[in-house]
């Protein structure tokens, strides 16, 4: 028998493969979750829209300026040049010449940008943002290297639309055509890595471009491993498994455990900003001294030290986030409990309140602050029965508005008025009864006209003045309470994996990933 | 016997619709939108609509599950919510990798579980080896396979650096090149494919195999009790048989019919174990796809999983059932 296991031993140990190859080979070894779709168009996940990064480009990109990327400008990309008409309606891109698609698709040409482009205003099943293009009124070829986009009213942030990042990602059209639903796992796109296999559950395999416009990555291939759990991840950075991991939530602890091990936390701006809508038409919070009262019981520094000390968050100074066009700092009503609960006596509730459930989602950061806030709050007599409830689950409950306040977080296009308009603009509004699924949490109507006069304003200043007014005016009303922006954070390797930009917000990103993944380096 | 396993089959269908059903209804009843799990936080009242549209969910629930009935009856479980793939082509890639982790426990279990269970009965309450035996059965019963899972990554992974972290190995380029026939034409590459899916295996099923042997130690012990106080053991020792002989002629091949009382059950422990070893040690198979299905609400995979499990469940039972007969002549069906 013990002759049988070591001969069994013997065979397995010279079958092992040899890591020479892999060695030979500069594999780049990420861990994540798996990605729902390789489409750009079609996934809201962060994991995909960051693998997405790898493998496609827009016309324009967030610009490098003073070896720092910005998400406050952008710059050409696969277009070189562009104009707008004098009355800011119609765009007209110039395409670079000789950008080729993965696997021998051929050129991009603007029949690709306009394809692109009509299967999210279409709302071709499965993709999500056509929302975002519904400014386009239609799109012409004028020939293989121009495309000419007219608008249905002027549009000051349609360039940022233009970026390489969700709606923004151009496609092969060829190859959309000829795969079909097949394009969501053999993606063609003109980004410096191609995809080259997917091992579901376990593996996606990417390989350089050699015919990338600003050539070939130094990186051979990207491994993108499916680890769902952050210990797991941990370990195999530790073990030099991976190299670069894609963390689902970062703690103090995960922090500790990176740097313990000597990697370092690259922190892209702005990332996302959690924080608490006030439903002002739902008992008790329809009282502004209900919702001031609320504001007073919440320490934010305290919640921000606890779950992400140091420099892994900041608190947050707007419900605006820094970073975002039209961002303003605002005041906040400051920590102060024996205030929250003289306000909540002066508003009929002297022993304070219960509300039973609150729903939670068991996920991400949604767990971890509400039970920070929960004590707090319980400080100043507002009890939560919290019912933890799977996320899907919290995201249904609170379009249902079964919480009367709500945790949320989020990231989106860097500009004021996309940002406000999907959290404050009445047509936002959640409501069973229609069917409307928006996230206006707070029920709030304050700022419509003012969003509507901010997306007409061709003056930038101006613009800006519009907004900050918005942020007034919810200073006023005490419907939001910012908690802390988070960045967008993945641990690396720093003896294995370079980048040229600083890990501390060196970079600014939409993407949950790096913004420019070809210019990552293996070191040995 | 053929009529015996016709009945057992066509009782097996109205087991299948319900088993179906119940899963078409709990997942339906489950809170969560499909396409609010997909979307998240960046979900958009427009998204949510097209999305639900595109997925047929705006439908009656019963023109569904009429739906989905027919479909199933036709092996068409339909695509994955989430990642588009066809449910069948899913999980026939998933099958193999929860197979051989299911088998390679199992063989550490009954080579561990089997033996130590027997010796346990017949040194039956003796401090140097029954109790041992018994702590260490215990132990094995009360230790969770993700802790003993994630112990066994650190030692071996992470410390000793002799086993992967992670992954299932190359068991699709090895099933591959045992399709094409590549496999004979290379047997050096397929045995190096073979090679890492065995690298990637030990440790997974070492945690499995570790916890479900402690319930087969206690299962092959009683049943083991049970034989050695019949008759026939007796009546073997007065005749001056040597023990060898008794346990190996007489009381092993009796231990058979509860032993594969056993084994059915240990398919069902074991199926449900790789639910947590796949998740542990991050392997593709059915066990973590089902669960990040019905995390993800992502109904069709979900169904086609149970589905799946329900049929392997019945399946061996089925064989269970059959093979008493073999084992124990006496044992005829009508």
């Amino acid at each position: 028998m013990l002759r049988i296991v070591v001969a069994i031993l013997v065979l397995v140990s010279t079958l092992i493969p040899h890591p020479a190859d892999a060695q030979r080979r500069k594999i780049l070894n990420i861990a994540a979750k798996e990605p729902d779709t390789l489409d750009p168009h079609s996934s809201t996940l962060g994991q995909s829209q960051a693998i997405a990064r790898f493998m496609f480009r827009g016309l324009t990109r967030f610009a490098i300026k003073d070896g720092k990327v910005t998400t406050a400008e952008v710059e050409p990309d696969l277009a070189e040049s562009w104009t707008l008409s004098p009355e800011g309606t119609i765009w007209t891109f110039k395409l670079r010449k000789g950008v080729q698609f993965h696997k021998g698709f051929g050129e991009l040409t603007a029949e690709d940008v306009k394809f692109s482009f009509e299967r999210q205003i279409k709302k071709a099943p499965g993709t999500r943002y056509g929302v975002n293009l519904d400014v386009i009124k239609s799109i012409e070829v004028v020939d293989p290297h121009t495309v000419q986009i007219a608008l249905k009213s002027y549009d000051a942030i349609f360039l940022l639309r233009m970026v390489g990042y969700q709606q923004g990602y151009i496609v092969s059209k060829k190859a959309m055509e000829k795969m079909g639903d097949g394009f969501k796992w053999n993606p063609v796109g003109t980004g410096p890595f191609y995809f080259e296999r997917h091992s579901p559950r376990e593996k996606i395999v990417l390989k350089a471009f050699d015919k990338f416009p600003t050539g070939r990555p130094q990186i051979d291939e990207v491994h993108w491993f499916d680890v769902p759990e952050d210990a797991t991840k941990l370990i195999g950075l530790e073990k030099g498994t991976f190299d670069l991991l894609y963390p689902e939530v970062v703690t103090c602890d995960f922090d500790d455990q990176v740097r313990k091990m000597g990697a370092v936390m690259d922190r892209r701006g702005p990332g996302s900003q959690e924080r608490f809508y006030l439903d002002m038409t739902h008992k008790p919070f329809d009282d502004i001294r209900v919702r001031k009262a609320f504001m007073h019981a919440i320490d934010r520094n305290a919640i921000k030290e606890t779950l992400y000390c140091r420099d892994l968050a900041r608190v947050a100074t707007s419900v605006v986030p820094a970073g975002y066009f039209g961002h303003v700092p605002m005041k906040f009503p400051e920590y102060n409990p024996e205030l929250a609960k003289k306000l909540l006596a002066e508003a009929g509730y002297p022993n304070g309140f219960t509300i039973k459930p609150y729903f939670i989602s068991k996920s991400f950061f949604y767990p971890k602050v509400l039970t920070l806030a929960q004590e707090q709050l319980k400080k100043v007599g507002i009890n939560l029965e919290l019912q933890v409830v799977e996320h899907a689950a919290y995201h249904d409950n609170i379009r249902k508005n079964l919480n009367p306040f709500v945790l949320y977080g989020g990231t989106r296009i860097t500009d004021a008025d996309p940002w406000l308009s999907l959290f404050f603009e009445s047509t936002e509004i959640p409501d069973p009864a229609t069917g409307n699924k928006g996230t206006n949490f707070a029920h709030y109507k304050g700022i419509d006209d003012l969003l509507a006069a901010g997306r007409v304003e061709r003056d930038t200043k101006k613009r800006a003045a519009i907004y900050h007014e918005v942020q007034k005016r919810l200073e006023r009303d005490l419907v939001c309470l910012p908690l802390q922006d988070v960045p967008s954070q993945w641990a690396r390797n720093p003896k294995r994996v370079s980048t040229p930009f600083d890990p501390n917000y060196g970079e600014y990103s939409l993407h949950y990933s790096y913004n420019y993944p070809e210019l990552l380096k293996i070191l040995n | 016997m053929i009529n015996y396993a016709l009945r057992r089959l066509l009782v097996a269908v109205p087991m299948l619709l319900g088993a179906m059903s119940i899963v078409f209804f709990a997942m339906r009843i489950l809170p969560g939108d499909p396409c609010m799990a997909m979307m998240g936080d960046q979900a958009t009242s427009g998204a949510l609509a097209d999305c639900s549209r595109n997925l047929g969910l705006n439908r009656p629930l019963a023109v569904q599950y009429v739906d989905y009935l027919w479909k199933s009856v036709r092996f068409d479980f339909g695509s994955s919510f989430r990642q588009g793939y066809p449910v069948s082509e899913y999980i026939g890639r998933m099958f193999p990798h929860t197979l051989v982790l299911v088998l390679a426990s199992a063989v550490v279990a009954a080579l561990v579980g089997i033996p130590i269970g027997i010796v346990s009965a017949l040194k039956r309450r003796s401090p140097l080896v029954d109790y041992p035996l018994r702590i260490f059965a215990l132990l094995g019963l009360s230790m969770p396979v993700f802790w003993l899972g994630i112990l066994l990554l650190i030692v071996f992974s992470l410390r000793l650096d002799l086993f992967p972290l992670i992954g299932g190995g190359d068991l699709d380029g090895a099933l591959a090149m045992l399709r094409s026939g590549e496999a004979f034409l290379y047997p050096r590459d397929f045995l190096a494919a073979v090679g890492d899916v065995l690298w990637h295996l030990a440790l997974p099923a070492l945690a499995l195999g570790f916890t479900l042997a402690a319930t087969v130690s206690r299962l092959s012990r009683s049943a083991m009790l049970e034989v050695i106080s019949q008759d026939y053991i007796r009546t073997a020792r007065s005749k001056g048989q040597s023990e060898r002989a008794v346990v190996y002629k007489h009381a092993l091949r009796n231990m058979m019919v509860p032993l594969l009382t056993i084994i059915g059950l240990f398919v069902a422990v074991a199926l449900t174990g790789t639910v947590l070893t796949e998740t542990v040690f991050t392997r593709p198979g059915l066990g973590k796809m089902l669960v990040d299905a019905i995390g993800a609400r992502d109904y069709p995979l979900a169904q086609g999983a149970i589905t799946v499990f329900t049929m392997i469940i019945i399946a061996v039972n089925l064989v269970v059932d059959l093979l008493y007969a073999v084992v124990d002549p006496r044992i005829t069906y009508r």
